[in-house]
């Protein structure tokens, strides 16, 4: 079901790799170290956040003040760490959302993989409430917006009976102690789940990638800076809950949820997230499945090296005591359930050698559907229909659909194709073997660009066997100028593998003419530093807009807004009886009490009106599980501007028969006004909050 | 008469590479008679692959056991191993290529193979390895 959506990530994704294959080469290219650099940002972060809240007093009065004197007064640090500090948590949303888009779009999600895949999810989830709780924590009047309505949002969930909105609609309700609470779940709580989340998702890799390159990083850095300068990040002026503003400044990378709540309801944000989040927990099982049966194990070719256990990208080789009784130590060990069968275990195993012995060709660890012997006589078979003086056998990577598409079309008189499951999955005796036993003049690896090995560390550790730089090294003697790895080659990625066969042949071709000289195709280097500069540009462009823009419009011009929050105690269902003095002294002396109350209370009905047009109507059952406590009433109205009369009445049995309590009151209502309808528990009125 | 005879002081300690020693003495006894008799170049070279993956993956636990011992002539001996796996290596092109010069080079360095393997750099790793046996 997947399949199609892939294809079209892929096609989406293919030419913008290129472009930056140009710009930053393979190794460097930033699609290859996305979740490095989601974690590389949130280092960031971390270390302007410390600065941020040296400065920061947590108060009511303290918070919004500390932040402007900290952004104006000493703005070339300050004010340069807390742009930093907005733009990098920005760009780590854009890294975090390409980097789960990519490890689905190319199937990195499946067979063993699930456990990194779903351990990303509520990963990917802490990240907003800890941009929530940032915005917070300026207390400018988007902090405000920030508060009220994400307290909406919680009071949609069933479990909180007091609304908690009803909390930031005057200073009186909010202490000090909020912001302290703010700040811990800002500067402890959430970073501590993230850290220990990250830990976690990384936890079954081997040899996880936590840090981009230092150029990557340097790079990355500077770029942020630059951006922080010429736009910085302000707040938005002081909260005065007696205005609303007209329309705010939006960071729509951690706060669409806001505008969504408002166009649909919080309850639909809610099963938004909780759905999306499930689909995204079983994806892993959906079809099509179908995964390779695991590495396996030949203990007599098996002497324990650990060399596959160390190279095992997924940890699931270990080293385990000998079972069979001969002579050695230890024997590799194949955990199916951890095993993506990669195939670079057997890449890495000493006695996967194609050269003709005594023996069949039994390595001491081998995939069981495509053998090394099978491989052996694949590439015998494709090398018997090569013909001509550069003739080249071309690997590719089985799973790879780019791969599958061009194969067909690469095969010709000339050319021989050969599947294997990963380039890792090639020991380097291979190639010296083709080479040395003249099956072919030249050989083609055609991996998967860069970093971004199907699965992990493929491509990188084949270019290390084959310079010799990592076990097992190809024979030196082997004339590394008959092969070519396209990952290396930044103008050549995988789309145009023709272009690298022709390039090996053109140089096969001058080498049997005698020719030494050959061409090199590398990319200018002022071309490729503009490059660079332009695709940061297109990357921090967005943070810095998206972060602001477009403004976000509260009420519409010309409109004010009435807020109507207080609590009322429906009726209770029955009367109060007089219990007979017979009944107390049947009661435990700690329970006699006179009257026996049923706890149950009615719903009541609240009605509010703006010179008689309805704004709020609305019949709301008791709080609690018992139907026993107090309704609260909560809703934000935006209402037109100018003079007008309202009128607010409660009724206590939640009949439309009158009201209990009212109260009608002439307000002159200037555009962007708030005024607050509450309810006095002690007085027993209502009372319009203007002030 | 064998080309090479298993002897005690060849033992480093660890049953595993020893076992190994003495499949690489046998394997090494079983090319040389086989020249010795004439065997053709097929057979030959097919023995010589044979030798090259299994001394292959003995390098490798060997290098395991260098590694773990954090023996700090590791790259050195190490080198010597790469070395000595190309030099098979050149051989069995060779008996493909000119059958008879590989039959003649293969002759005088078989002996050498284990030999001076072993007594340049095995033994002194049997030293370091010894200390840390005990």
């Amino acid at each position: 079901m997947p399949d199609p959506l892939q294809r079209a990530g892929q096609r989406l994704l293919q030419p913008l790799r290129a472009i930056l294959d140009r710009g930053f080469g393979a190794d460097l290219n930033p699609f290859n170290h996305l979740g490095a650099l989601t974690i590389y940002f949130f280092w960031i972060v971390l270390v302007s956040g410390i600065w941020l809240f040296i400065f920061f007093r947590t108060s009511v009065d303290g918070a919004y003040s500390s932040v402007e004197y900290l952004t104006h007064e000493q703005w070339y640090l300050g004010g340069v760490m807390r742009s930093l500090h907005r733009y990098a948590s920005d760009a780590a949303i854009i890294t975090l959302v390409v980097h789960v888009a990519c490890e689905f779009v190319y199937n990195r999600y499946r067979g063993p993989r699930w456990f990194s895949w779903v351990t990303g999810v509520p990963l990917m989830w802490l990240v907003i409430p800890l941009g929530i709780t940032g915005y917070w924590l300026v207390w400018d009047q988007l902090a405000w917006y920030v508060a009220l309505t994400s307290a909406e949002l919680l009071d949609a969930v069933p479990i909180f009976t007091v609304s908690m909105a009803g909390n930031f609609l005057s200073d009186e309700a909010l202490s000090d102690r909020f912001f302290t609470l703010m700040a811990f779940l800002h500067l402890i709580g959430l970073p501590l789940f993230l850290v220990f989340g990250i830990w976690l998702h990384v936890f079954r890799l081997n040899g996880p990638r936590i840090n981009p390159p230092r150029a990557l990083m340097a790079s990355s850095l500077v770029a942020m800076v630059t951006l922080s300068l010429i736009f910085p990040a302000v707040s938005q002026g002081p909260v005065d809950m007696t205005r609303v503003p007209e329309t705010l400044g939006l960071d729509w990378f951690y706060l669409p949820v806001y505008p969504l709540a408002a166009l649909w309801s919080p309850g639909g944000v809610w099963t938004l997230v909780c759905g999306f989040s499930l689909l995204l927990c079983i994806l892993p099982w959906l079809p099509p499945g179908g995964a390779r049966p695991a590495a396996r194990v030949d203990l007599d070719n098996c002497n324990g090296c650990s060399r596959c256990a160390d190279d095992c990208p997924f940890g699931a080789i270990t080293m385990e005591p000998r079972s069979d009784g001969k002579s050695y130590e230890i024997e590799a060990v194949v955990d199916p359930s951890l095993c993506v069968s990669c195939g670079l275990c057997t890449g890495s195993c000493p006695t996967a050698t194609p050269f003709r012995r005594q023996t069949d060709l039994v390595p001491g660890i081998d995939q069981p559907e495509l053998t090394s012997a099978t491989l052996r006589a694949q590439i015998m078979e494709a090398s018997q229909a090569l013909r001509g003086t550069n003739r080249i056998l071309v690997f590719g990577c089985a799973d790879d659909p780019s791969w599958r598409r061009q194969r067909k079309r690469l095969a010709d008189a000339e050319t021989g194709v050969v599947d294997i499951y990963c380039m890792g999955h090639l020991p380097p005796s291979f190639v010296d073997f083709v080479l040395s036993r003249d099956l072919a003049d030249g050989v083609v690896l055609a991996g998967c660009p860069g970093g971004n090995c199907h699965f992990r560390y493929g491509a990188q550790w084949t270019s290390e066997r084959l310079a010799g730089t990592r076990d097992p090294r190809l024979r030196k003697r082997v004339d590394t100028t008959r092969l070519a790895l396209t990952w290396q080659q930044p103008w050549a990625s995988r789309s145009n593998l023709r272009a690298v066969i022709d390039d090996l042949r053109s140089t096969l071709s001058r080498r049997s003419k005698g020719e030494t000289k050959s061409v090199a195709r590398s990319p200018h280097r002022w071309g490729r530093w503009l490059l660079v500069a332009f695709a940061y540009a297109a990357f921090l462009a967005p943070v810095g807009v998206f972060s602001v823009w477009p403004r976000y419009g509260l009420i519409e011009t010309g409109q004010a807004m009435v807020s109507i929050s207080f609590s009322f105690a429906g009726e209770r269902v029955g009367e109060c009886r007089q219990l007979t003095q017979d009944e107390l002294n049947a009661l435990p002396p700690n329970m006699r009490k006179p009257l026996d109350c049923p706890r149950e209370r009615r719903p009541i009905r609240v009605l509010l009106t703006a010179d008689g047009q309805p704004l709020y109507d609305a019949t709301l059952p008791p709080a609690g599980l018992w139907n026993d406590g107090a309704t609260d009433v909560y809703q934000r109205i935006p209402v037109k501007a100018g003079e007008v009369e309202l009128f607010v009445g409660v009724n206590a049995r939640g009949d439309a028969e009158g009201f209990d309590h009212m109260l009608t009151r002439t307000l002159d209502l200037a555009p962007g006004r708030h005024v607050v309808v509450e309810f006095d528990d002690v007085g027993q009125s209502f009372f319009f909050r203007t002030e | 008469m064998s080309l090479l005879q298993w002897k005690p002081q060849y033992a480093l300690g660890i049953p595993s590479v020893d076992h190994e020693h003495r499949e690489m003495i046998g394997m090494i006894n079983c090319i040389y008679d086989q020249i010795g008799h004439g065997a053709n170049a097929d057979a030959i070279e097919r023995g010589l692959g044979e030798i090259h993956a299994g001394i292959a993956a003995h390098f490798a636990l060997e290098e395991r056991h260098m590694r773990e011992a954090a023996y700090q002539e590791y790259e050195a001996h190490k080198e010597q191993h790469e070395q000595l796996l190309d030099e098979i290596r050149d051989l069995m092109d060779m008996m493909v290529e000119s059958p008879e010069a590989g039959r003649e080079r293969l002759r005088k360095s078989l002996s050498d193979w284990f030999s001076v393997h072993f007594a340049t750099f095995d033994a002194r790793l049997h030293d370091r390895l010894g200390d840390h046996d005990s």
